[in-house]
């Protein structure tokens, strides 16, 4: 089972996510943007990770969408296989139109405003342990396959950019009514809170994580390979088998690519 | 009065760099766009303002650093000069960055008498061909603007 990491210049979290991918027993390499994109189409899924690919420049994740390799990985993600993009994995997702619909540009990552009690306390970038509750069916989603409605994880964000809009507010239902958000940010009790700090970027709805009509495709803000291992977590946090809840991302995709190859 | 702050690097702009790179390998653009440059603009409203030279003078001084940046300054204008097609790009949803300008003008410098500040890109496309406000807007469209929170206008030059 192959996995693509895919570095554009300036991700920072491939050797982590690649740790996380071949921990979970699955054959990873690093897959830098500028190899023939055609070679992408004989791994078996796809990790987009984070980091601050093109510095930004313009906004988010525009430029790397630009590039051959996210062509072709359109192309892999219609036939099936999953993709998950992490942070800027998921700006990337979303500026190239892979998300939500695969019909173009419908959704913004716009900068964090963190509100409380109707006024703005904070903006722009922020990094915290957040609580994110799992909201799809369950196996609605490549990267949540083995989660199952209600779950709670505890997974950590960094970015200033994680504040999900769209101009039309049926974008936002059409999401909703097709079991499209995977993540929304909650409490510790799996309350959704529109304030922060539960909502820890003002993103409508609490979203955190989104998946594609089909389900292959997901992109989240939080860093799962960041929560992968026990002792990257806070002492507070639980446990799940000497591993983080970031692990269940990962065996989700080999799960999925398991089931899909039965 | 509105005053009107254009500030561009005087080092090399790898922002605008990267634009036109992504135009002409990426995007079909060879051979129609022949440059892109990129300035940024402060347009601050301010009311009763008794010393308009002395308040620039202080808004230059905080929001320019002369090492690296270069700036002109026009009161309730925008005065461009011809030969490329100018895009403003600006937020259409709530602008964290201005506001906090804002805030850092008046609550920290005291300058009571600004009102409002907006701030925007404004991208200079250097297009060859018949038509290229139809070429720049598609540009925008494409790269320059995401809908779900940016607006974008071709400025027309005098």
């Amino acid at each position: 089972m192959r996995i693509a990491v895919v570095q554009f210049p300036g991700t920072n979290c491939e050797h982590e996510t690649l740790v996380a991918v071949k921990e979970c027993g699955m054959d990873g390499e690093i897959f830098r943007w500028n190899r023939p994109e055609q070679e992408l189409c004989e791994f078996d899924g796809y990790v987009i990770p984070g980091g601050f690919s093109y510095q930004d420049r313009v906004r988010a994740g525009v430029i790397a969408s630009k590039e051959p390799v996210m062509a072709t990985l359109r192309e892999e993600a219609e036939r099936g296989k999953p993709i998950v993009g992490i942070c800027n994995g998921f700006q990337v997702l979303v500026e190239s139109g892979i998300l939500p619909f695969g019909d173009g540009v419908r959704l913004a990552l716009a900068q964090n405003v963190m509100i409380r009690g109707g006024e703005i306390v904070r903006r722009g970038y922020y990094c915290a342990w957040t609580m994110l509750r799992h909201d799809a069916e369950e196996k609605r989603c490549s990267g949540s396959y083995i989660l199952r409605r209600g779950d709670i994880l505890s997974i950590p964000i960094a970015h200033a950019e994680g504040n999900l809009v769209a101009s039309d507010r049926k974008v936002i239902e059409r999401l909703i009514d097709d079991g499209q958000i995977v993540f929304r940010y909650c409490s510790e009790r799996g309350e959704i809170i529109n304030e922060f700090p539960v909502n820890v970027n003002g993103s409508t709805e609490n979203i955190a994580g989104i998946c594609n009509p089909e389900g292959n495709v997901l992109g989240m803000m939080p860093h799962p390979e960041r929560a992968f291992f026990a002792w990257q977590l806070p002492r507070k946090h639980p446990r799940v088998q000497g591993y983080g809840p970031g692990r269940l991302i990962f065996e989700s995709m080999k799960r999925y690519i398991e089931e899909r190859r039965s | 009065m509105i005053i009107n702050l254009r500030v561009w690097l005087k080092i090399p702009d790898a922002e605008a760099a990267t634009v036109k790179n992504t135009l002409l390998r990426r995007m079909g653009y060879q051979g129609i766009v022949r440059d892109v440059k990129r300035e940024r603009l402060l347009s601050i409203e301010a009311d009763d303002v008794s010393d308009p030279d002395s308040l620039i003078k202080q808004l230059t001084r905080e929001l320019v650093n002369e090492n690296k940046e270069s700036f002109a300054v026009s009161v309730n204008s925008l005065d461009l000069s011809n030969g490329f097609v100018p895009v403003k790009v600006s937020l259409w949803i709530e602008d964290g960055e201005a506001v906090s300008i804002r805030d850092r003008l008046v609550k920290r410098l005291g300058l009571k008498m600004i009102r409002a500040v907006q701030r925007a890109n404004i991208w200079k496309l250097y297009i060859d061909g018949d038509d290229p406000e139809s070429v720049a807007r598609r540009i925008a469209e494409e790269l320059l603007v995401n809908p779900n929170k940016d607006r974008y206008e071709i400025i027309k030059l005098n």
